[in-house]
């Protein structure tokens, strides 16, 4: 007999029997389109996180800085100095600390940094109306501010905050420049601060020492030997110190959020391939019965001259056939779910490996569970099997 | 006349074990068919006819004697080559025609084409011509619930003329038919015995055995009586089977 009979004999019984055969689809078409989805979510999870982190760069070091006095705090100065390192493409030193800002009648507590033009490139936080924080206004300490959207809501409501004056510890400032909205990150809300330069800053908060240091790579493959040049230069400079400063990767911390997403998402797709083993388990019993059921039939193929790999072709071909339609519905189920989860606001990535997988698992799975009842089928004797009934 | 035997059986003895008990429903049977016999078997129910028949059509297997077919000893056959045997050597008819239900009389006819392997246009012709053969070329693709019992047993005919075998195997091809549609498909089984085809009949009816050119008589799993041609050979005593012939 050849294949392509063997297909459209299997595909014959299959119609014959559209009820069972769907009941049977139905807990591979579950199991396949479960792992689809859970590994799509999962890969919705790391894009996401991924293009969140790469927004902070991912060639960035930051350093804090929790020491004081002399030998435990960098001065702006040092801390520019650190741009000198190899590999180091920018640097950008931030005084910070918190201060009272008060226009007309409305008065609140907010987080003032003090930075140099270098923070628009290296934190790669913009402005969208007015102008940026200069050289000029770094040297001359003018005293002039950036506001973020948080806190120029808070003071100006819907009023254009660009141009106006407002009162910083007592200190007139006048706003330049109102920042892009960014959002909130794990840190909390980055848009209620305000900006000012690194000089007028220092005087402002009374401080010497930097807060942070955020160091930029010319690539972000060189991280790794950045990051020990930096933690050598500091160790020196706070004398063996190192409780006084703090060094942080951004790169780690993609590479962890990714990989604790990527654990989740596959402890869930194993959850659900569960469900395609117990799916392929239904087709070994739904093969088992249409065996029993048929055994009449097998008994005449056979007496009109099907030998024994015939009889085995159709059935395995009958348990391919379902796995594989199964696999196919399950797929197309994975990708409605992924189509409504990301307008719903959930991103799912379907990936071709996944599906190619799961696809390859049902079948696979239809022959593992389909062999059994076929061979059972194909041993049958003629004679027992047409005396059956 | 030479003749050629083309089944001949060997002291054949079928055992079944149940449990504890075994029962033997063939005792040390011995019995040759030549090309072109039209042979009946009679016998009371439960005597091992089936049985006999399920050996000469490689449907069951001996437990003792040697069964030679077309000269080659099927008892030392594998089961493909037994496969092959049923494919192209016998058409089997049974009295429950034993149709595949969720085919068409078409589909059921080429089944057995479409296990030896042949082409699609081949397999159509073949198809198409046994039933047209047997009246029933308006009826392709009907299914056989679709069908009267003797279209369905016309059917079956025509499937196991399909693969063109040299014998013709039928156990009470007549025994789930009224009398007339019975006589009808006797009919057809005289005309291929005129065309030369080996046919071994089973059957209750002693009008049907008067029809066939040898009869075996089969009691309690022996030959009890064999007819040959016109001359009677008896190796039991009779049983008033012989008078029903002088009729
Ligand atoms: N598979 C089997 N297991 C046990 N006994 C069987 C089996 N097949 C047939 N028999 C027994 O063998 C005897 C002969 O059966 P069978 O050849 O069908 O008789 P017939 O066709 O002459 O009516 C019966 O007694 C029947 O019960
Ligand atoms: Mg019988």
């Amino acid at each position: 007999m050849q294949f392509s009979q063997g297909v459209r004999m299997a595909w014959k019984s299959i119609i014959a029997n559209k009820l069972r055969t769907l009941l049977t689809m139905l807990g591979i078409v579950i199991g396949v389109a479960s792992v689809i989805t859970l590994v799509a979510m999962g890969n919705g999870t790391r894009q996401q996180v991924k293009e969140q982190m790469a927004g902070l760069g991912t060639n960035l070091l930051s350093v804090n800085i929790s020491g004081r006095g002399a030998v435990s705090s960098l001065t702006v100065e040092e801390a520019e100095q650190l741009g000198k390192l190899d590999g180091v493409k920018d640097v950008s030193p931030v005084i910070s600390g918190n201060v009272q800002a008060k226009y007309k009648t409305k008065n609140v507590n907010v987080t003032v940094e003090g930075i140099t033009p270098s923070y628009e490139g290296v934190r790669n936080v913009h402005i969208q109306r007015g102008r940026y924080i200069t050289g000029i206004d770094v040297a001359y300490r003018q005293k002039v501010a950036l506001i973020g959207t948080g806190t120029a809501g808070e003071l100006f409501g819907t009023a254009d905050p660009v141009g106006a004056a407002i009162s910083l510890n007592g200190n007139h400032y006048k706003i330049v420049g109102l920042l892009e909205q960014q959002g909130t990150s794990l840190g909390g809300s980055n848009d209620d601060k305000i900006m000012v330069p690194i000089s007028a800053g220092s005087r402002l908060l009374q401080t010497k020492g930097v807060r942070s240091v955020y160091l930029q790579a010319e690539d972000d493959a060189n991280m790794d030997s950045i990051e020990l040049a930096l933690e050598g230069e500091l160790t020196r400079k706070f004398r063996g110190n190192t409780s006084g400063y703090n060094i942080f990767n951004q790169a780690d911390l993609v590479e962890t959020i990714s990989s604790v997403s990527a654990t989740l998402s596959n402890t869930l797709a194993g959850i659900a391939s569960i469900s395609l083993l117990v799916g392929g388990i239904g087709i070994m019993n739904i093969m088992l019965v249409s065996v029993t059921e048929r055994t009449r039939e097998i008994g005449i193929r056979k007496s009109i001259g099907a030998r024994r790999r015939d009889i085995l072709l159709q059935f395995l071909l009958e348990a391919l056939v379902i796995s594989g339609l199964s696999g196919i519905v399950g797929v197309l189920v994975s990708y409605g779910a992924a189509y409504f989860l990301t307008r719903s606001g959930t991103l799912a990535v379907m990936t071709w490996d996944t599906i190619a997988l799961s696809f390859i698992f049902s079948f696979a799975i239809g022959i593992t569970f389909g062999i059994f009842p076929a061979n059972k089928a194909s041993r049958l004797r003629p004679v027992d099997a047409l005396r059956y009934d | 006349m030479s003749r050629h035997a083309e089944i001949e059986l060997k002291d054949i003895v079928k055992t079944y074990h149940m449990g504890a008990e075994t029962l033997t429903t063939l005792k040390k049977v011995s019995l040759r068919v030549y090309r072109g016999e039209f042979m009946a078997i009679v016998g009371p129910s439960g005597s091992g006819k089936s049985t006999l028949m399920n050996i000469i059509g490689c449907l069951d297997t001996p437990s003792e004697g040697q069964y030679i077919i077309d000269g080659q000893d099927a008892s030392r056959m594998s089961d493909n080559q037994l496969a092959r045997v049923r494919n192209e050597k016998i058409g089997f008819i049974f009295q429950s025609f034993h149709l595949l239900s969720q085919l068409s009389a078409f589909e059921n006819v080429e089944l057995p084409l479409v296990y030896r392997g042949m082409p699609a246009k081949q397999r159509r012709e073949i198809a198409s011509g046994m039933l047209a053969q047997m009246g029933l070329a308006d009826k392709q693709n009907h299914k056989p619930r679709q069908l009267s019992g003797g279209q369905q047993q016309r059917v079956a005919i025509a499937r196991a003329l399909a693969s063109q075998p040299s014998i013709l195997l039928a156990d009470e091809p007549t025994g789930a038919l009224d009398t007339k549609t019975g006589k009808e498909v006797m009919g057809i089984f005289q005309q291929l015995h005129r065309q030369g085809h080996t046919i071994i009949l089973i059957t209750h009816d002693p009008g049907v055995a008067e029809a066939a050119e040898s009869v075996i008589r089969i009691t309690d799993g022996i030959i009890t009586e064999e007819r040959r041609g016109n001359h009677a050979i008896q190796p039991g005593s009779p049983d008033g089977l012989e008078e029903h012939y002088r009729q």
